[in-house]
Order: C-alpha cells, then sequence, then structure tokens
C-alpha cells in the first residue's frame, strides 16, 4: 500500500517558484512542496545570470505583460527579502553600450517607456519613490569612470542602477528552509509521474511511490510544467525549450568588471544576448548564446563557448577572457509565444479544471519571483483557498530542507 | 539529442496530435490542422471529426502564410496595422494574415509553417502554437475520440506501408468526404509537391462520381476538367469507399 498524505496546497518543483509560493504560503496553510532531486533550486533556478530587480528597462519588459509587471513590482521588496532571510544581494547597476545613432533612438525610446511604465503615479506599475531609481544616460567619459576596461567605441551608455545580483540557489534555498520553519513540508527525491483529478481534489502519484492528495496544486514544474499540466489536461499554453549557454572567467577577470554591460541585439546577434557580468563571488559571466531544441539536449557545444568569449571581448577588449575561462555551462527556459518573440509568464487558472495554477517563467524569472509568490496566493484565494493566518509566522526562522 | 532541422510527415503527424489534444483539452470548436514545408506545400493537414468543411484549406491557406512570409500571423497583423486583409487579393486569396499561422523555426531558419482553422483567431494562434510546442517535444502527445479521423488514419497508413513495402515511389494520399471536402492530406516524405493537388483531384473525382477515376470517361462520359471544374481527373489512382469518405493515392 503507497503511502497517503493529505495536503491543502500541493506545489510540484522545488525551483524559484516553487518555493516563493510555499514561503508566502507558509504564512497560512499546510502544503508541501515535491521536488524531483534531493535538494531544491538545482535546475533552471541555479543556470541563470544571477540578475535580479530587472525591470526598469521596458524593451525586453514591454509594459502590459506580466513578465513586467511581476518583475517591476517585485524591485521593492529584494532588499527586505535579503534581510529577512539573509543571502547576498549587491546592486551593481547595468550598462546598455551605445554604439551609434542607432542605438541612442532606440534607448531614447526605451528610456520614455521605463518612465511610462514605472515612475508616474497613474502608470501601470506604480512603485513608490525611493524604491526604484530612474534610468539616466552617461556619456563616455562617465562611462569610462563607472568602467575603466569597457570598449573604448562606446559613445555612453543608458545606465539602470537598480539591476543587482544574488545567489539565486541560496534565494532559493533561504525560502526553502523559512517556508519549513513555518510549517510546510518537503518532499525531495519524489518525482512525480500520474495525476488523478477527482472533482476538486488531487491525487499525486511519484515514481518513488508516494500518493499525495490534495485540494490545490501549483504546477511549478519549470521546463517540464507542459508535461505536468498534460497529466490532468490542464495546459492552456505551449512553450518551447529555450537552450541558454553560459561561460564563467576566473577571479582576475571578475575583479576588472563592475556592472552587467550589454549591448542591444542587433537582426546580426539574433536571437542570443550579449552582456557580460559579474557574479556575486568575484567571477564574470558572459552569454549567452540561445537554440530552440529539445530539452534533453544538455550538450555544450564548441560555438556556443566561442560565441560567449566574442561578446566578451567584444565589450572589453583588452581583457584576454580565452585565457581564464572556468567553465561554460547550459539552462532551460520555458519560451512562449516562441513564432513572435512575444515572450510572457503564464501564471494562471486554466479555465476547464478548477484549483490549479500554471507557472511558466522563463526569462528573468527569479528577478520576478517576490512577487509571483503573492500573484499565486491571490489566484488559489480568489479560487476559494480560505487563508487563515497562521500565529507566529516567523519570516526569519531556518530549519533545513535537503535530505 | 538535437531537434531536427527539417520536417518529415512523422514529425508533422505528432504536431497535429498534440495540436488535437490541445484543442480537446481547451474545448475549441472542432477544426482543421496543416503543416507545410518551407515553401508553403502540405506535408500533412487534417480535420477533426465534425469540422467544417472550410476550415480545410483555410489552415492549409494560414501554414502557406507563416511559410512564405516566414513570420507569424499575429505579427503580420501588427506590421501592416491590421490592414492586412487588403493584401489578401494576391495570390488568389491565399494570404492570410488572420492568427492561427506560425512559422516552424529551426536552426535559426524557417523550415515550415502551421496553420489551425476552426477557432476563434486566439484560439487559433494558441492551437498553433501547441505544434510549433511538439515540435520541440521528443515524446508524443496523444488525444482521445475522434473516431472517423482514426479510421481514415488507417487507411492511409495501410496506403504508406504497401508504398513502403513494395518500394514503390512516393506517393501523396488524400481522403475527402462524400462531399468532396478533404479529410486527411499525408505526402510522404521524397513525393514532390505535385502530387498533392492531383491526389486531390483523384478523390474529389471518386468521391463525386462514386466510381474510380478511371472508369469515369467510360461510365460518366467526360473526360475534361478544366472549363466546368478543375478538379475533374480521369486517371486511375482515386477509388470511392464507404465510410462515408473516399480516398485516392
Ligand atoms: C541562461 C539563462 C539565464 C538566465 N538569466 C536570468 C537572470 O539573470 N535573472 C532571472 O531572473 N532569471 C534568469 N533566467 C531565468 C530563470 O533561471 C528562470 O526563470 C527560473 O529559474 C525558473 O524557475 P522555476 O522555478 O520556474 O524553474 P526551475 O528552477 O527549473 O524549477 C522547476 C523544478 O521542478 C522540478 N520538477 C520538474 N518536473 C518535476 C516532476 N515531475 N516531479 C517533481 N519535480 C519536478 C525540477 O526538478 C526543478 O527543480 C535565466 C535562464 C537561463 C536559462
Amino acid at each position: 500500500m503507497p503511502e497517503l498524505l493529505n495536503f491543502d496546497v500541493a506545489i510540484i518543483g522545488g525551483g524559484i517558484a516553487g518555493v516563493s509560493v510555499a514561503r508566502e504560503l507558509s504564512q497560512y496553510n499546510v502544503n508541501v512542496v515535491i521536488e524531483r532531486h534531493g535538494d531544491i533550486g538545482l535546475e533552471s533556478t541555479s543556470t541563470n545570470h544571477n540578475l535580479v530587480c530587472q525591470g526598469g528597462d521596458a524593451l525586453s519588459f514591454r509594459p502590459g505583460t506580466l513578465h513586467a509587471e511581476l518583475n517591476v513590482k517585485s524591485i521593492p521588496l529584494w532588499p527586505r527579502l535579503a534581510d529577512e532571510l539573509g543571502f547576498p544581494l549587491k546592486r551593481v547597476g547595468g550598462l546598455w553600450l551605445i554604439r551609434d545613432k542607432a542605438d541612442f533612438r532606440r534607448y531614447l525610446r526605451l528610456y520614455s517607456r521605463a518612465f511610462k511604465s514605472s515612475l508616474e503615479p497613474n502608470a501601470p506599475y506604480y512603485i513608490p519613490e525611493g524604491s526604484f531609481q530612474p534610468l539616466e544616460f552617461v556619456d563616455r567619459k562617465r562611462l569610462l569612470d563607472m568602467e575603466p576596461y569597457v570598449t573604448p567605441n562606446a559613445l555612453g551608455a543608458l545606465y539602470d542602477p537598480n539591476l543587482c545580483i544574488t545567489d539565486p540557489v541560496k534565494v532559493a534555498k533561504a525560502l526553502a528552509e523559512n517556508a519549513k520553519a513555518n510549517g510546510v513540508e518537503f518532499l525531495l527525491n519524489q518525482e512525480v509521474t500520474r495525476i488523478e483529478r477527482q472533482g476538486i481534489t488531487y491525487s499525486i502519484y511519484t515514481r518513488q511511490g508516494l500518493v499525495i492528495k490534495s485540494t490545490f496544486v501549483v504546477n511549478a514544474s519549470g521546463i517540464e510544467v507542459d508535461r505536468i499540466a498534460e497529466m490532468v489536461n490542464a495546459r492552456n499554453f505551449s512553450i518551447v525549450p529555450l537552450k541558454g549557454t553560459l561561460t564563467d572567467f576566473d577571479e582576475e577577470v571578475g575583479r576588472l568588471i563592475s556592472h552587467e554591460v550589454h549591448v542591444l541585439p542587433r537582426m546580426e546577434d539574433m536571437p542570443h544576448v550579449r552582456a557580460v557580468l559579474p557574479n556575486i563571488y568575484g567571477l564574470a559571466r558572459s552569454g549567452i548564446y540561445l537554440e530552440l531544441t529539445y530539452r534533453s539536449d544538455r550538450v555544450i557545444r564548441e560555438e556556443a563557448i566561442n560565441h560567449n568569449i566574442k561578446v566578451a571581448k567584444e565589450l572589453f577588449p583588452e581583457i584576454p577572457f580565452e585565457k581564464h575561462i572556468v567553465k561554460s555551462f547550459v539552462g532551460f527556459m520555458a519560451y512562449t509565444n516562441a513564432d513572435t518573440g512575444w515572450h510572457d509568464f503564464v501564471v494562471d487558472i486554466p479555465d476547464y479544471v478548477p484549483n490549479w495554477v500554471n507557472i511558466v517563467l522563463g526569462p528573468a524569472g527569479v528577478s520576478a519571483s517576490p512577487m509571483l509568490g503573492k500573484k499565486v496566493v491571490e489566484l488559489l484565494m480568489q479560487s476559494g483557498l480560505k487563508l487563515e493566518p497562521k500565529k507566529g509566522f516567523d519570516p526569519r526562522a531556518r530549519k533545513g530542507v535537503s535530505s | 539529442m538535437r531537434a531536427p532541422m527539417h520536417l518529415t510527415l512523422d514529425i508533422a503527424r505528432k504536431m497535429i496530435d498534440a495540436m488535437i489534444r490541445y484543442a480537446q483539452d481547451n474545448r475549441v470548436m472542432p477544426g482543421s490542422f496543416a503543416v507545410v514545408d518551407e515553401g508553403g506545400h502540405v506535408i500533412a493537414a487534417e480535420r477533426r471529426d465534425d469540422g467544417l468543411p472550410a476550415t480545410f484549406d483555410i489552415a492549409i491557406d494560414k501554414a502557406w502564410t507563416a511559410a512564405t512570409m516566414k513570420t507569424s500571423a499575429r505579427v503580420l497583423e501588427v506590421i501592416t496595422r491590421g490592414q492586412g486583409w487588403r493584401l489578401n487579393v494576391k495570390y488568389n486569396g491565399r494570404l492570410t494574415i488572420i492568427p492561427g499561422s506560425v512559422p516552424v523555426v529551426s536552426g535559426n531558419r524557417v523550415i515550415g509553417g502551421i496553420g489551425h482553422s476552426g477557432g476563434s483567431a486566439e484560439e487559433d494562434e494558441a492551437i498553433a502554437q501547441a505544434g510549433l510546442s511538439a515540435f520541440y517535444r521528443e515524446d508524443h502527445i496523444d488525444f482521445t475520440g475522434e473516431d472517423m479521423l482514426r479510421s481514415l488514419r488507417k487507411v492511409a497508413d495501410a496506403v504508406i506501408n504497401h508504398v513502403t513495402g513494395n518500394k514503390l515511389r512516393p506517393v501523396a494520399i488524400t481522403i475527402v468526404d462524400e462531399w468532396g471536402w478533404p479529410v486527411l492530406i499525408y505526402r510522404m516524405d521524397g513525393a514532390p509537391y505535385g502530387y498533392i493537388e492531383v491526389s486531390r483531384d483523384k478523390a474529389w473525382t471518386a468521391a463525386a462520381f462514386k466510381i474510380p477515376t478511371d472508369s469515369v470517361a467510360d461510365k460518366v462520359g467526360v473526360n475534361y476538367g478544366v472549363g466546368w471544374n478543375e478538379r475533374l481527373v480521369t486517371t486511375a489512382g482515386g477509388i470511392p469507399f464507404n465510410l462515408r469518405a473516399r480516398y485516392s493515392q
């Protein structure tokens, strides 16, 4: 007889999405996180640029999308979260290099849109003064002061002072440990293989033999989100796996770079991202070489590494990156609207499947996670989950999660 | 393994299966699905049970538009500022700037197109995107029901098995309903695209006269099509059958 467990809310996936929801819910209900690996945040959450507080620029964050909304609204939440949970958060700021007039014109548009989307009181995602620094243009002289090794071809840059770096795995673990201290269960090494729905209760079966019964399910399974949704006919979105390769360089290089520096992609650069940034441990990171492919295709390709080195050298021509490579690695993003390129998050309840929330993040999902947790709790409440605040919720308490 | 760089009949059928499943899960009215190659020529097209006959060619035209414009209709709609329908007079009305038309991109190249017709614009687009998503899935997504379509697929599979088993030249297969409207078109890998329309003509002729196409000249007494009906063909290859459908190869 398999073991039977009962919960209000079962969260499938212990990535940043799953644990953000778990932590938010730990203020109220009995819930559980089911994760196939033996630890938290081992998939996309561990293989990314480590940027948070994104959303200041309105090119990659088109106003009107959930992608922009959750990111912009998360900016003021990050410092408090870092303080409560004690994970590293460092404000580095982002520089969009201006190479020519065409770049400048594009940035001007971007700049005014950034204001429209957040700073004016009647803007769609107004965030209070003080928690968001306005973007500004810096000239070449100031740019070189800020980033001495940057390419002298740059005429200047658009500067987003809000951008921070962190260690997303540490964030995810801290959220998980805090959730656990506040009563959330973690079932690690449990891979969901089948789900049955009886009216409004779900039975979740794992390969390892558990049966978890739950009234609500949050599908936060990252790149597997479509497969999990299909188990109960709850797929109301489509994704393609977007594979990204990143390359890390050692501290010698890392200490020469202090901002996230990138250039706008042009037609010939498509679809890759051209950015270099420091990470929280003093390394430098370059990428992203992007490919649409099968999600099982985890091969690190030579052309991807070469691309990442080329990008780094283009932005910092004086630095001999090729001699300082530490490693390259791949990660996957669930990309929606691949046909148009207008990616957006999916955070919703399908029309025909009750008590079920799908979460598709993709690019900038870590950045958006503080607001994501709140959004999902709101959705669950709307669909009938009774939230009774737990006495003694402690936003700082910690309890070990990994097995 | 890397995702494929070309479309094949098997991949196209897998994409359609996933689209049917998506349409069912999201309760979209039955319609038609098409997957075309980079030249816009059909590889596979199918109509769900009770799908409106007219949706079949709309789905194909949408897929053709995505493949030959190398863009999603959603983008064309935006860049033509909603005036895209005016272009519809081109190409005998084939250009279809209505959502539900998505290019298949692999290795930074457009290798084909996907079209769906039968739902709202949003639904059509979501279904075509489900087709693209299936292209990037190694597993197969199945659907339930669609008994008629499933039986017709068996007929088409019998033809394909016959051709491959006997090492014949690859063919195009069309199965039409009793009114001559297509329910299924498959083009085997390696069959030149010219055969698609020939097989459609034969299927139509067999359905319209309820006799094999090569007896039409004898029994009906006509041997020309152009002028009164472009679909009429009197060479062998189209045969009627009962299951409320006809096919030809
Ligand atoms: C190259 C690259 C760079 C990026 N850069 C940034 C950046 O700078 N800033 C940023 O904010 N975002 C960035 N992202 C995006 C970010 O990494 C993702 O949005 C985020 O990690 C997604 O989190 P998630 O929880 O949805 O997915 P995941 O972290 O993948 O978590 C999903 C979890 O579900 C589990 N799971 C899946 N299937 C099952 C199952 N059947 N049973 C049990 N458990 C299951 C998995 O094991 C996994 O732990 C980047 C992504 C990539 C690929």
